[in-house]
């Protein structure tokens, strides 16, 4: 069983100011159950908007994404091949996942009331047992989102993610909006809940520390492609990818100390435009390995070693 | 060289002025000349507002309630607004998360960075040029262009630049800079910490630098203040703070960031429950309903801070001791 | 989990900590007893019986308000000029509240040509002042009490579809919202457990305010000379009638506006204790 994504494009188009935009240029993605990809890139690479297209919220232009075989289901037709969802989402923000007006136990339940997947009369006590796995104490189930903290409430929205039964878990930046201290409770109850229900994940993060943590296999993303991907040992330990490169030099480490040369050897210039595509290669214009015929040719992954693939024609193998 | 500190904080203390709860409790740190100094902590900690009061720019509602600032032989605390506004700027200049606040969307760049001289010490034939110049420093590409241009036409980095540079034109002796990089992309964000490490050597400046980010001040700063709750629970040198810790909150932290090098992907230990509020600690440390270490002398005594060795630490039990 | 007629009794519990919530709910109260005095016919005189001999007399024990210039009791025309102004406030309300917030909240979700479409109608309704717009169609369509509440109705249901769509336009946004549509449910239950509920407080007490401002109106309209006609009391005409006596009978100018004022000021209290109730933040628990 695997989430094929093959092919996607994705264009926004705002009819006011004309200006076209675009997400997504090309991905594809093939994941084995039970294993957590880590897409990581800054803004403009469209992580989010690949999010939204594997949760059904929106609809691809080009290309198709499946689970097992059968096309994941568009939110907007409301058509649901099966009461179970296969794919259930986890937000950035603590304070809009929850509606504010919902008691917590109600807004774990709802799922399950809607789609019948438990007896009536089991109801309350397979709310307790989804509060209990998130960590969280029963009485929580009358109290309001206001009188929870910011990690409570992720929890929540991951127990409510839960109680979907889904196979996949799309989690775009579930703890960047958290305090420090508090993230680490929240990446270590995912590790244990991935592991009692054999999750999938898609956990999407600008920060790389994270992403290394958590996944399996991770995709570096800029202007809508896929740049790099590979295991994250491949990835992280012996980057390719030039921009792969520049990014775990950006990277904030804590464990390297007192060594101002760190901060030297940025990256040029702006965070790319997804209105304005270079041509060629997307990255060649910040690229110190850029060579003319970047500017010329787009690329493509290639395998440079097994199962790491590269989209630049100037690594070394 | 003058041994003195340029700015010397000695037991602060914030609160709010209705139905009082206290926010930030005696804090004390001092900015030598040409050093860099960051404070770190969590929501509630107090970090910023500890910032704030340098420049008496606490929000309505809440007061200065204890201490004194010292800078250049006056207490700040004891300034009237125009004493201050000689200061802003022109001595003490500060850098914010989000630089829209800072400028003015309806002005022209140019008018904009000339009215920040005229305003201290006045414009002189030389001040476009001196504009231009400090510009082109922060790394804004086409300075003529820039000078007639409006800030939403630039992009975050961009703007950021235009805060930094905006702060830089005085040739303050410290810069406050409270969160600057942390909506920033990652690579913009280095781009920006180099260009601030930069200008500062180059001017000698000091600079306090407030961040919830441990790895963004490992490089960046000599020495570290870490706050949590309204106090001061570890200071001294980055590099004893990060390899010895001695809090046990500054050790917890610590041990629950992920690294992003390495080849080992060791489960992160958490610190349990969510930061304390300030004015809900009574006589007792912050720290001890969280710590593991915490024994009944912790829950009855505030600890205050002590020296040991290089570094201090408010802790009656801490790390590397006993 | 809590049913509804918890959650009722839960928002009565916090109306009643807020002071202008209740002083308001006990000053509209009283008008509304008032007001059922003349429906169940227990005024002291017959609100248009002419006393001919006592015309013009200050209050007294037999004429607690005093009587007018055709010696009629100002006290039973009094109880009977609230009853009309608040069947014809509520009625009003009751019109504009249904279709607007309808209309409002479907505006709001739908979006594109509906919303526009919505939007661009009621803005022209926006643009006549209220009163003027009230007078136009009172005067095409007649002097009866329907016909006035109708009018005021058209009126003010710009209003309730402006409070309604607003919220549901932020609302709509959230990623709350955005989960439940992953979650596969409905946009009928995410319009009835997860929109309406985050947007009914500004509505609600709107209701309030617009019951207010009817009252007002339809006094406007009576003091105009159109909505009710004379003998009939109406609180506004009452007003307009007492303009030349007032100099020497202040009592025929003085309750009826009292009246008008405590209803008014009564109900715009209710709005602002059914604010605070209705917002589960704002509750410190």
């Amino acid at each position: 069983m695997s989430l094929e994504i093959a092919n996607i494009e994705k264009i926004y188009k705002i009819v006011s100011t004309q200006t076209v935009i675009n997400a997504l240029n090309g991905v594809n993605i093939t994941l084995p159950t039970g294993k957590t990809l880590g897409i990581v890139g800054e803004s403009g690479c469209g992580k989010s908007t690949l999010a939204r297209l594997v949760t059904g919220l929106e609809v691809p232009n080009k290309g198709i994404i499946t689970w097992n075989g059968l096309p994941v289901n568009n939110v907007n037709k409301g058509s649901f091949s099966t009461k179970k969802s296969v794919v259930q989402l986890v937000f950035q923000d603590p304070y809009s996942s929850l509606n504010p007006r919902q008691r917590i136990g109600d807004a774990i339940s709802e799922i399950i009331t809607v789609h019948k997947l438990v007896a009536k009369n089991l109801i309350e006590s397979r709310t307790s047992e989804l509060l209990a796995l998130v960590g969280l104490a029963d009485d929580l189930k009358n109290r309001y989102p206001h009188q929870l903290s910011g990690g409570q409430r992720q929890r929540v929205s991951i127990a409510r993610a839960i109680a979907a039964e889904p196979n996949l878990l799309v989690l775009d930046e579930p703890v960047s909006a958290l305090d420090v201290s508090v993230r680490a409770e929240v990446m270590n109850l995912l590790i244990d809940l991935r592991e009692k229900l054999n999750l999938t994940y898609i956990f999407i993060s600008h920060d790389l520390a994270m992403i290394r943590y958590i996944s399996d296999v991770v995709a570096v993303m800029y202007l809508g492609k896929i740049v790099e991907f590979g295991s994250w040992e491949q990835v992280i330990n012996n980057p390719k990818h030039p921009y792969t490169q520049a990014l775990i030099h950006a990277m904030p480490d804590h464990t390297v100390i007192g060594n101002p040369e760190s901060l030297a050897k940025t990256l040029e210039g702006e965070v790319p435009d997804p209105v304005n595509l270079p041509t060629g290669c997307a990255f060649h214009l910040r690229c110190i390995k850029a060579t003319p015929a970047c500017a010329f040719s787009t690329q493509t992954l290639i395998e440079i070693s097994p199962q790491h693939l590269v989209a630049c024609t100037e690594v070394s193998v | 060289m003058n041994n003195e500190p340029l700015l010397s904080v000695f037991d602060l203390g914030i609160a709010t002025v209705q139905d009082p709860r206290t926010l930030v409790n005696s804090v004390s740190f001092h900015i030598n000349s040409g050093e860099a100094v960051g404070v770190v902590g969590e929501s509630g900690s107090g970090k910023t507002l500890s910032a704030l009061t340098i420049l008496g720019l606490l929000p309505r509602g809440v007061e200065v309630i204890s201490g004194e600032i010292i800078f250049g032989g006056k207490n700040l605390l004891n300034l009237n607004s125009e004493e201050l506004r000689q200061i802003r700027g022109n001595e003490i200049a500060m850098i914010y998360q989000d630089p829209m606040t800072a400028l003015n969307p309806v002005m022209k760049l140019g008018k904009q960075l000339l009215e920040v001289i005229a305003s201290h010490d006045g414009i002189n034939t030389n001040s476009e040029n001196q504009v231009r110049d400090l510009l082109s420093e922060v790394g804004i590409p086409d300075v003529n262009r820039a000078m007639e241009s409006y800030a939403h036409e630039f992009s975050g980095g961009m703007r950021q630049r235009i805060m930094i540079a905006m702060a830089l034109l005085l040739s303050p002796k410290l810069l406050i800079a409270d969160e600057p990089t942390t909506a920033l992309d990652v690579t913009i964000q280095q781009q920006i910490l180099a260009l601030v490490s930069d200008a500062r050597k180059k001017r000698n400046m000091s600079m306090l630098w407030i961040t919830h980010d441990l790895g963004v001040v490992a490089n960046l700063v000599n020495r570290l203040n870490v706050m949590y709750a309204g106090r001061i629970v570890e200071s001294g040198s980055v590099e004893e703070i990060f390899r010895k810790p001695k809090h046990p909150y500054t050790a917890g932290l610590l041990s629950s960031l992920p690294t992003s090098t390495g080849t080992n992907r060791e489960r992160l230990t958490s610190i349990s429950g969510v930061p304390e509020k300030p004015w809900l600690v009574g006589n007792s440390c912050g720290f001890a309903a969280r710590c593991s270490r915490a024994q009944s002398r912790c829950h009855n005594e505030i600890p205050q801070l002590v020296s040991k060795e290089e570094n201090s630490v408010a802790c009656f039990f801490p790390l590397g001791s006993k | 989990m809590r049913n509804k007629e918890e959650k009722v009794k839960g928002a009565l519990h916090y109306y009643l900590q807020s002071t202008s919530g209740v002083v308001g709910a006990v000053l509209v109260l009283l008008m509304v007893i008032v007001a059922f005095c003349s429906i169940f016919g227990i005024t002291p005189y017959d609100p248009v019986e002419q006393h001919v001999e006592n015309i013009l007399q200050g209050p007294s024990t037999h004429f607690w308000f005093g009587t007018d210039e055709f010696g009629r009791d100002v006290f039973s025309r009094t109880l009977e000029g609230m009853r009309r102004s608040l069947t014809v406030s509520i009625s009003a309300v009751t019109f504009a509240a249904t279709l607007g917030v309808s209309f409002g909240i479907l505006a709001g979700y739908v979006g594109k040509w509906f919303d526009q479409l919505v939007t661009r109608i009621s803005d022209v309704f926006f643009a006549f002042p209220a009163i003027l717009l009230a007078l136009a169609i009172v005067a095409s369509l007649g002097n009866d009490w329907h016909d006035t509440a109708l009018a005021i109705g058209v009126v003010y249901t710009p209003i309730f579809i402006r409070v309604a769509r607003g919220p549901v336009l932020t609302v709509k946004e959230m990623d709350y919202i955005k989960i439940s549509r992953v979650l596969g449910f409905s946009s009928i239950r995410i319009l009835r457990k997860h929109i309406f509920p985050n947007v009914f407080a500004p509505i609600v007490v709107q209701v309030a305010l617009s019951l207010s401002w009817a009252i007002l109106t339809e006094s406007g309209l009576s003091f105009l000379g159109l909505g009710t006609q004379p003998p009939t009391p109406s609180l506004g005409l009452m007003v307009s009638e007492a303009q030349p006596l007032a100099a020497f009978a202040w009592w025929t100018l003085v309750f009826p506006s009292l009246f008008i004022t405590i209803v008014v000021v009564g109900l715009n209290l209710v709005g602002d204790g059914l604010r605070d109730a209705l917002d589960p933040a704002r509750r410190s628990s």
